[in-house]
């Protein structure tokens, strides 16, 4: 305790005798070096975190209902969703009826019989355009043209992946559409039943069950389709955003509607190679975060034993005088204590009082995916252990070299 | 009369093989109770190295060197620590003060590794600054004394303790003719005010007359001793 006394005596007058700006470049790398540590993982599991975000925000929703394993419709879809209508803690919710089909474009322009026609298969998708909006905020995904209009017949929405100047020469495999613009005139067939539609808008999101679905209003897609049953496929639900979406399908599943259809709440239903690819980022961010733990732990150890050595008579002396070495040792033990905290304190700050709002307004805008910064407080504090554990070694290890040289040689400066 | 300090057949060697280098080559000293002992010789002659030895900084090669009636050449470095912080006090040629401790807290330093309380050791070494006339500086860095001043600050950081021995290695070495000949009074009247035992090793037998006896060493051997007062404890 004599020693961790007189050590912390040391140690801190040595950091306020220190000169400020030395001081100031050592924290200054120890804070890019924390935030290197959370933010390249950070980002790197943001990429995926902000790719499940959209899927929840733009497709799946808090809770997603779906066909069971031997079905193909949710059983009495009418009734489920009267008793969805019956929960306060769902803000809203929509139906969708989904069913494969064919676009066809440029038909009436078509001179060229030989060549193939201008056709997309696809997935088409009845909404009613209000509801679906409510729940994942369709509108805002147009990029060209306008939403469609639940007064309005007619008209369709066209996602971009579709199209052949969004899809880059990559749906050269899945085909696709060429120019189509809002306003163009389609054909589309379901099960040989076929109408033209108007292209009302253009949608492209950073989510491919909606940048290659088709919408089509729900009554004209159950028409043309020859749907004689109001069953859906899948019904999206948004959830208040205090409510666990754990505990509402709890309550969905004590109503007994799980034998109607699978209910699975967002977390639920990511699909496991998201889960995967967002571990092996993990793993990634945690490895090149290493690195900079190493290149910090080397900058640490050279300080302290650039200190320590020109300091080594001084050392020799307090020895000399009857001072233990492990109160010197702690002196420069202390030093890197402080640089790991202050550093990693600045980090803190920064990253949650800056980086992480600045990305959540200024996503990453990723090919496929708009990424944040994800910075979970738990693991924030895992790295700032393991960084303060290895500042601690890279401080004392070079004290500790210098005090055990013997008294004398230290005194009078010998090797 | 009792010796503080009884050395025999001291010789300490440096290098290995045929680079060796033997700079004592048996030496006898005895140090009484009390007595100001001064050591003189031309450089390379071997009284630092005996000053060391002497004070427990370094190891002899051999013989035997009793202190307070320890055999300090048996301790071990932990064990050698603790008899200087607790028996010994240094004054060095550049006064040896931490850079970022002020004068009191440099002084107050092996008061603490000693166990005293912070109070207690800040009183103390309050104290042994007033004694060695640089009272009212207690706050000031060394960097902010003059060189006179910091020696001052070291030898209070050595008697604050209240050391059975004061070793003095060329106290005056950086310093210029009036603060040497201050801190040489300042080192004589301990002596002969306070009985405080005093080994210095000098270059200048003018800092020397303060003593009781100048041992004086060449080529790594005492050839004489000169007895200029009488010792009495």
């Amino acid at each position: 305790m004599r020693a961790l006394r007189i050590g912390f005596l040391l140690g801190f007058r040595q950091i306020q005798r220190a000169n400020k700006w030395t001081t100031g470049l050592i924290i200054f790398v120890m804070a890019l070096t924390f935030i290197n540590l959370i933010a390249v993982s950070g980002i790197l599991v943001g990429l995926i975190a902000g790719s499940e975000r959209a899927l929840q925000e733009k497709s799946l929703g808090d809770i997603i209902v779906t066909t069971l394993p031997d079905e193909d419709k949710i059983l009495n879809t009418d009734a489920f969703i009267r008793e969805l209508e019956q929960l306060p803690e769902i803000k809203s919710f929509t139906v969708r009826y989904q069913v494969g089909g064919q676009v066809e474009a440029n038909y009436k322009t078509r001179s060229d019989f030989s060549k193939d026609a201008n056709i997309v298969s696809g997935r088409l998708v009845g909404i009613n355009p209000v509801a679906e909006d409510a729940v994942t905020g369709l509108s805002k995904n147009i990029v060209e043209g306008e939403y469609l209009d639940p007064s309005e017949q007619g008209y369709v929405l066209i996602g971009a992946l579709n199209i052949d100047r969004y899809t880059a020469g990559f749906a050269d495999i899945t085909g696709s559409l060429e120019n189509i613009y809002p306003g163009s005139t389609v054909r589309v067939t379901i099960n040989d039943n076929t109408k033209e539609f108007i292209v009302k808008g253009i949608i492209d999101a950073k989510v491919g069950e909606v940048s290659t679905a088709i919408y089509i209003p729900e009554r004209e897609l159950r028409r043309l389709s020859g749907a004689t049953s109001r069953d859906a496929e899948e019904i999206a639900i948004r959830l208040d955003p205090t409510t666990d979406g754990q505990a509402v399908k709890q309550t969905l599943l004590a109503l007994g509607l799980d034998k109607q259809a699978k209910i699975r709440t967002f977390t639920e239903a990511i699909p496991k190679f998201v889960v995967d690819i967002k571990n092996t980022f993990n793993i990634l961010g945690v490895f090149i975060g290493a690195i900079g733990i190493i290149v910090a732990s080397i900058t640490i150890f050279i300080i302290i034993f650039i200190n320590a050595i020109s300091r080594q008579r001084q050392i020799g002396i307090l020895k000399g005088i009857g001072i233990e070495r492990r109160v010197i040792e702690v002196a420069y033990v202390l030093q890197a204590a402080f640089y790991a905290i202050v550093g990693s304190a600045i980090g803190v700050a920064i990253t949650y009082g800056f980086l992480v709002g600045y990305f959540e307004r200024n996503p990453i805008d990723f090919p496929f995916s708009d990424g944040i910064l994800v910075a979970e407080p738990i693991g924030t504090l895992y790295r700032f252990v393991i960084l303060f554990i290895i500042t601690l070694l890279a401080g004392f290890f070079p004290a500790w070299l210098i005090v055990k040289r013997n008294t004398l040689n230290s005194i009078l400066g010998r090797k | 009369m009792t010796s503080i300090i009884r050395a025999t057949g001291i010789t300490r060697t440096f290098g290995k093989g045929d680079l060796t280098v033997q700079i004592l080559k048996g030496i006898d000293v005895d140090v009484l109770t009390g007595e100001f002992v001064a050591i003189m010789g031309k450089s390379g002659a071997g009284k630092s190295t005996l000053m060391y030895q002497l004070s427990v900084l370094d190891e002899p090669t051999s013989g035997e060197i009793i202190i307070e009636g320890i055999d300090v050449v048996q301790l071990d470095e932990v064990e050698a620590t603790s008899f200087r912080l607790n028996t010994l006090g240094y004054v060095f040629q550049d006064y040896a003060l931490v850079p970022d401790l002020s004068a009191e807290e440099n002084v107050m330093l092996p008061l603490l590794m000693r166990g005293e309380n912070w109070e207690v050791a800040r009183g103390t070494a309050r104290t042994a600054i007033d004694e060695v006339g640089v009272a009212g500086k207690y706050p000031n860095l060394p960097g902010q004394l003059s060189g006179g001043e910091q020696q001052r600050v070291a030898i209070a950081r050595a008697l604050a303790g209240k050391p059975k021995i004061l070793f003095a290695d060329e106290p005056t070495a950086n310093l210029d003719s009036i603060s040497g000949r201050a801190i040489i009074d300042l080192i004589t009247s301990l002596n002969r005010d306070y009985g405080q035992t005093v080994v210095m090793v000098t270059h200048e037998r003018e800092y020397a007359m303060g003593a009781n006896r100048i041992i004086h060493m060449e080529d790594g051997l005492i050839t004489g001793i000169e007895e200029l007062r009488p010792h009495h404890t």
